[in-house]
């Protein structure tokens, strides 16, 4: 069948069809686009923090800029070659584009890789810690220690150090609510540290009112009968009666235990709910029958179900197993887990999100880092807030305090990067002057960022300046500051060489009571980089798209090329509408992400 | 929008020159929002450094449009589509502005006003 308009104009519209197509398209994408771009303008906006402007490593973007504008024209060469019957320049042009596409996305994955790397920090008095988190291990006594060492993979008693240790004696697990990955987790720790999570007591789950004795003598004489006959055999559960369970006290954990005994209490639970409806319905009927023809509400206050009317229907419900684990050990725990975050220092009791509640000791827990850039914007903002002076609070916090056993290095950070700021203000009152020449308020002023935020390369200049007793203001000063291609998507943590040498980072343990929120940076970071990754997720998958697409033109097209060379250049103008479209989103993305 | 051989050979000089040119406001941004001998407005990012940065940057999507995607010499049906598209999307996000409208947190405190409140009268 000929296919209609693929090379010739259709009279109406004057255009091929592919054409009125793709442009549909792209009037969809502009709308898609749109709705993100304006969820951008209104998280920023309506921000609680200050947003991090200017906060990504600029060079991968600004390379990614010139690979797309580059690509955009290479596109429209491979066209503009297909309509010259010009098919090997057509594939060197297309090979092109396909390649700038390929080391964008590559750019791209190293920017994602970096920031999925990244930790921050965010403390109870709103200082905003970011760094490399270190290893750690638990030594014999179960004590976290931090091994400072880059790469290894979180295996055997190994974990970053920013784990919660929870010294655990006993473990309740809520039969409906229990999380399978964290049971496992659990149970992998007990078995890597010869520890055993093991029934506390004997328990008795039913699943059906025949097998509950109403009086309560008679059924714990059964459960005794139950118990006798199982006390020579290995502990384990055993199905009884018509849909209960016993639960010897000694029997290991699994989760298909757990699985089993949600059965049964979702089968118990089930049968009284039902119980409950028919006596219900029963006491409805009776009260219509006394009093007839009055309305509900009025009689409503008869109709009540006592504690006889149930007697020996229902049965006893047991929402959750209890089990000890053989001999206490240290539990490492991720703190997402954790339902009431920060616990007190030595709490005895966690109650995670799924329900499971621990007993036990908080073991000291502390997030070790190699401290890359702090940010006490939030902290400044906060204090404005409160009518106080930023600095006074920031310079009373706990990073500056005794408490912080890294506190001096912090001060001796803190002090240079004070004098490159007065430095700075003199600079702007040198050349613009004052606004006020009476009251001496100058015309420009340090922005919010340059003030309270030491970023990764303030650090590192600053260290190096200390190293070599270079002040800020002397010449040499400005040379100390990292180059772009020293740290490309950020600072360096991986190699040995620059992290001894030339990014000497500072060292911090944060305890647990003081964190109060951390994450990598992630969409759960802040509602910028979850609108980054949204953005440029989506951005991405058009060009893994527009990809394949121009891929298909390049290696399967020499056929279409040869029966009908116009409407693969048709093909390909349509391709590379779309492929435009791309960079024309990146043009606007990498101003608002990058450089605003 | 090119299609004879001849008109294509001419454009392609015309592709290259734009392409140029998108390099260099592409340095000309990234200048405009890190180095400190170009900043304008006050000192650091504000509201004259967007201005210029989104205007830049329109300019640059205008040029891809109008020169790599035809726009500057099309058929009437493809601009009805993109009008359509683009004030859609813009009327949707003025849509959203509305918020700014709320009176209760923004609006000037006025006797007879929907949501008067007497603490917060503006006279």
């Amino acid at each position: 069948m000929e296919i209609p308009f693929t090379v010739t104009a259709r009279k109406d519209t004057g255009l091929f069809n592919a054409k009125v197509g793709i442009w549909l398209f792209l009037a969809s994408e502009v709308m898609l686009f749109g709705g993100l771009f304006s969820g951008y303008v209104f998280l920023r906006i309506y921000a609680d923090y200050p947003w991090p402007e200017r906060t990504l490593p600029v060079l991968p973007g600004l390379i990614n800029t010139f690979v797309l504008i580059g690509s955009s024209v290479t596109v429209v060469f491979a066209w503009a070659s297909l309509k010259m019957r010009q098919w090997r320049r057509f594939q060197v042009f297309m090979s092109l584009t396909i390649a700038c596409a390929g080391v964008f996305l590559i750019l791209k994955g190293i920017e994602y890789k970096a920031k999925w790397e990244h930790q921050a920090v965010r403390m109870d008095d709103f200082a905003v810690i970011e760094g490399h988190t270190h290893k750690a291990e638990l030594d014999e006594k179960g004590h976290m220690h931090v091994a400072h060492g880059h790469g290894e993979e979180e295996h055997g008693t190994r974990f970053w150090a920013n784990r919660l240790i929870f010294k655990t004696e006993a473990a309740s697990f809520s039969l409906v609510r229990a999380y399978e990955p964290w049971v496992d987790t659990m149970l992998e720790q007990a078995k890597e540290r010869h520890a055993e999570l093991v029934a506390s007591e004997d328990v008795f789950l039913y699943g059906h009112p025949a097998d509950y004795p109403a009086p309560e003598v008679e059924r714990k004489a059964a459960e005794q009968k139950l118990i006798g006959e199982h006390k020579n055999s290995k502990p384990s559960q055993h199905r009884f009666g018509k849909n209960s369970l016993y639960v010897a006290k000694g029997t290991p954990l699994n989760y298909r235990l757990l699985e089993k005994a949600r059965g049964v209490f979702v089968a118990g639970r089930a049968g009284n709910a039902k119980v409950r409806t028919r006596v219900l319905r029963s006491k409805w009927d009776v009260a219509h029958a006394e009093h007839p023809g009055k309305p509900n509400w009025e009689i409503a206050d008869r109709v009540k179900i006592e504690p006889a009317d149930l007697a020996g229907k229902v049965v006893g419900l047991t929402p959750a197993l209890s089990f000890d684990l053989k001999p206490a050990i240290p539990l490492v725990l991720k703190r997402s887990w954790i339902r009431n975050r920060p616990l007190a220092a030595g709490a005895e009791k966690a109650s995670l999100r799924d329900d499971t509640s621990l007993t036990g000791h908080l073991e000291d827990s502390p997030i070790a880092l190699a401290v890359d850039a702090v940010d006490f914007r939030f902290m400044a903002m906060k204090a404005e807030e409160a009518d106080k002076n930023p600095m006074t609070v920031i310079e009373r916090s706990w990073i500056f305090s005794e408490k912080n056993a890294h506190a001096e290095d912090f001060k001796k950070v803190w002090e240079l990067h004070k004098k490159r700021i007065k430095k700075v203000e003199e600079h702007l009152v040198d050349k613009y002057g004052y606004k006020d020449e009476a009251k001496k308020i100058p015309d420009r002023v340090p922005t919010e960022t340059e003030r309270y935020r030491i970023g990764w390369k303030d650090l590192v200049q600053y260290a190096r300046a200390q190293k070599m007793g270079v002040e800020p203001g002397q010449k040499e000063f400005a040379k100390l500051r990292p180059t772009m291609t020293e740290g490309f998507a950020g600072p360096n943590h991986k190699n040995k060489e620059y992290t001894e040498e030339l990014h000497p980072f500072l060292e911090l343990e944060i305890p647990h009571q003081k964190v109060s929120l951390e994450s990598k940076f992630t969409p759960k970071w802040n509602t910028y980089y979850a609108i980054y990754f949204t953005l440029t997720g989506l951005h991405g998958l058009h060009v893994v798209g527009g990809a394949i697409v121009l891929s298909y033109y390049l290696f399967f097209s020499k056929g279409l090329y040869r029966r009908n060379p116009e409407w693969l250049a048709n093909r390909v103008e349509v391709g590379g509408l779309f492929w435009h479209f791309v960079d024309l989103v990146w043009i606007f993305l990498f101003p608002i992400l990058y450089l605003m | 929008m090119a299609d004879s051989p001849e008109a294509i050979q001419k454009a392609r000089n015309k592709y290259l020159l734009v392409g140029l040119v998108l390099f260099v406001f592409t340095v000309v941004t990234y200048a405009v929002a890190t180095q400190p001998w170009l900043d304008f407005g006050e000192h650091g990012f504000d509201a004259a450094d967007a201005t210029i940065g989104l205007g830049i940057a329109t300019l640059k999507a205008g040029l891809v449009a109008a020169i790599f995607m035809h726009l500057s010499n099309e058929k009437r049906t493809v601009y009805v589509l993109i009008v359509i598209g683009i004030s859609t999307a813009i009327s949707l996000m003025g849509l959203t502005g509305w918020t700014f409208t709320d009176p209760i947190k923004y609006g000037d405190w006025k006797k007879g006003d929907k949501f008067y409140n007497p603490e917060k009268v503006v006279e």
